[in-house]
């Protein structure tokens, strides 16, 4: 059994479906990548996880359980979501103090935690004068209180300047390194294409893809033909009939691994008028976008 | 729920509102107790008896569990709460008991200081002064509804979640509708949960002009509070159950 398991997860705010039957699941000792534009549905399934909503339809478990199933939750799952917020005029280590007593953690756990992230200086400081980055090294530590089984973490560079990011980095790497799960979730791919191994990819509430970050999206895969035609569906039909692989872009088609000649070859025996036609390198973050169906082209 | 209590405990100690909510209760319980001692001109050992019984103890030990559990939302720390501690009923349990502990703690520091300063200005002006069993039994009741009205106030930060509003509402309540009530309807005003049940604990004669009180007995006063926190409790808990925290 998986530690994360997310099953058929619909939620519907409304009329508005914020998640709709996504399926995919985690693995221990890896750091998935839960990507996906602004308004995706990736933090409505990481509070779905967490028993902070509850899903319209299906299941999301961590091991089998619920959240609120798990005994000593700190212990097997460590969180940190993207509003996570601290009463101002409590200190950083009052307030770890507060989650260790609720966890059942010994209180020498605190300070080690705070050395982890690299707060042991500011620990008696009120988290009201912290800076953005301080506060985001507080909530990781006090995911880490429990060392739990599974990381989750949303959006956790917001806020942190270029060192605090290749911390982040090493932080969740040497964590998946622990044989720890770490689910982490951004909107940037730039910013977490370096330290995971897989990718669950989401856009308007739906799977795009998942697997490894190669099986998704590629890479630097070669070159990529952009292509706009005057009836898209047809070229693309004769695209495939032609045996090539070909996404939609927005308004019009990405083609990886075909030369700009070679398609305006297939659309000329298929009778096709070619509006646009251009090389491209494709890199990780247009792979991303195109999965996803954001961006522009041509 | 002890890990839930001990961390309730631990938060309301590592900020700074309990001192200050237990200061100003002081203060004020300490001004009014000194003022009445000293600009009065008779005084019978019921008056001190009293006199240590109404005081504004209840209403801010009350605030204090609203700002307890509805700082929760302002503070937006209702998230992480909840993460840490998933089953929301035991988490409010927790907080009722913390609060109601934290209200017992207030109460008899106050309780102790006025009973102290204002027998030592009343034996100064040689007026009688109550006797040490009725200081007893004043402190017992006043501990008593202390721990209820701090449970209540957690009942209510929780059902109504907005800090303000549930400060202002719980002043009104105890300044406006319930010394309305007294006058207008005082068989519904004894089972008031501000003023007219916790005078039934402390045995406090709101109804007088005949000397004889009407208040409730502190057995039927005692059940009706615990009635309104049981109230608050199920209406907040089916409330937080149902809600995403978004």
């Amino acid at each position: 059994m998986a530690p994360v398991e997310v099953r058929d997860l619909s939620k519907r705010f409304g009329s508005v479906l914020a998640v709709n039957n996504l399926s995919f699941d985690i693995e221990a000792g890896r750091v998935t990548g839960f990507l996906g534009p602004n308004g995706a549905g990736k933090s409505t399934t990481l509070r779905a996880l967490l028993g902070l909503v509850r899903p319209t339809a299906g299941t999301a478990t961590f091991g089998g359980l619920r959240y609120e199933e798990l005994d000593r939750p700190s212990t097997k799952v460590g969180a940190v979501l993207e509003d996570a917020s601290f009463h101002p005029g409590r200190t950083a280590r009052n307030h770890l103090r507060v989650l260790a007593a609720t966890g059942e953690h010994p209180f020498e756990r605190v300070d080690t935690v705070l050395a982890d992230v690299g707060l042991a200086e500011a620990a008696n400081r009120r988290v009201g004068g912290y800076s953005m980055g301080m506060r985001q090294r507080l909530g990781i530590a006090a995911a880490l209180l429990g060392d739990p089984e599974i990381l989750i973490l949303d959006e956790p560079t917001n806020g942190l300047d270029p060192p605090g990011i290749v911390w982040m980095r090493d932080l969740v790497r040497a964590q998946a390194a622990r044989g720890r799960a770490v689910l982490i979730s951004s909107h940037l791919l730039a910013e977490v294409a370096q330290s995971v191994d897989d990718v669950v990819v989401v856009s308007r509430g739906e799977l795009r893809g998942h697997g490894t970050l190669q099986s998704v999206l590629g890479g630097d895969e070669g070159l990529v033909t952009a292509v706009r035609a005057q009836d898209n569906e047809r070229l693309t039909r004769a695209l495939e009939a032609a045996g090539h692989r070909v996404q939609p872009f927005r308004d019009g088609l990405l083609v990886p691994g075909v030369s700009p000649e070679e398609v305006g070859v297939v659309a000329g025996d298929a009778g096709v008028y070619l509006v646009a036609l251009a090389p491209q390198t494709r890199s990780l973050e247009q792979a991303f976008l195109a999965l996803t169906g954001e961006g522009t082209m041509l | 729920m002890t890990p839930l209590l001990r961390a309730e405990l631990l938060k309301l100690r590592t900020t700074r509102t309990f001192v200050a909510v237990v200061g100003v209760t002081l203060a004020l319980s300490l001004l009014v107790v000194v003022l009445t001692a000293l600009l009065s001109d008779e005084f019978s050992a019921r008056d001190a008896r009293d006199l240590f019984s109404a005081d504004f103890t209840g209403l801010f030990i009350m605030l204090l569990g609203v700002i307890g559990m509805a700082g929760e939302w302002r503070h937006r720390t209702i998230t992480g709460t909840i993460l840490a501690a998933p089953d929301r009923l035991r988490l409010m349990a927790a907080k009722m008991l913390a609060y109601a502990a934290a209200g017992v703690v207030l109460s008899l520091i106050v309780t102790v200081m006025i009973m102290l300063v204002g027998t030592i200005i009343l034996s100064s002006r040689d007026f009688e002064t109550a006797a040490f069993s009725d200081l007893i039994d004043v402190l017992w009741r006043n501990l008593l509804v202390a721990a209820l009205v701090g449970a209540l106030g957690v009942g209510i930060g929780a059902l109504v979640r907005n800090q303000v509003v549930a400060i202002i509402g719980v002043l009104i309540l105890g300044f406006v509708i319930e010394p309305a009530l007294f006058g207008l309807a005082p068989d519904v005003a004894k089972y008031g949960p501000t003023a007219g049940a916790p005078a039934g604990i402390q045995d406090i004669d709101f109804f007088g002009g005949d000397g004889e009180t009407d208040a409730l007995s502190p057995g039927v006063a005692t059940l009706v509070m615990l009635g309104w926190i049981a109230l608050f409790f199920a209406a907040a808990g089916v409330r937080l159950r149902s809600r995403d925290l978004v």
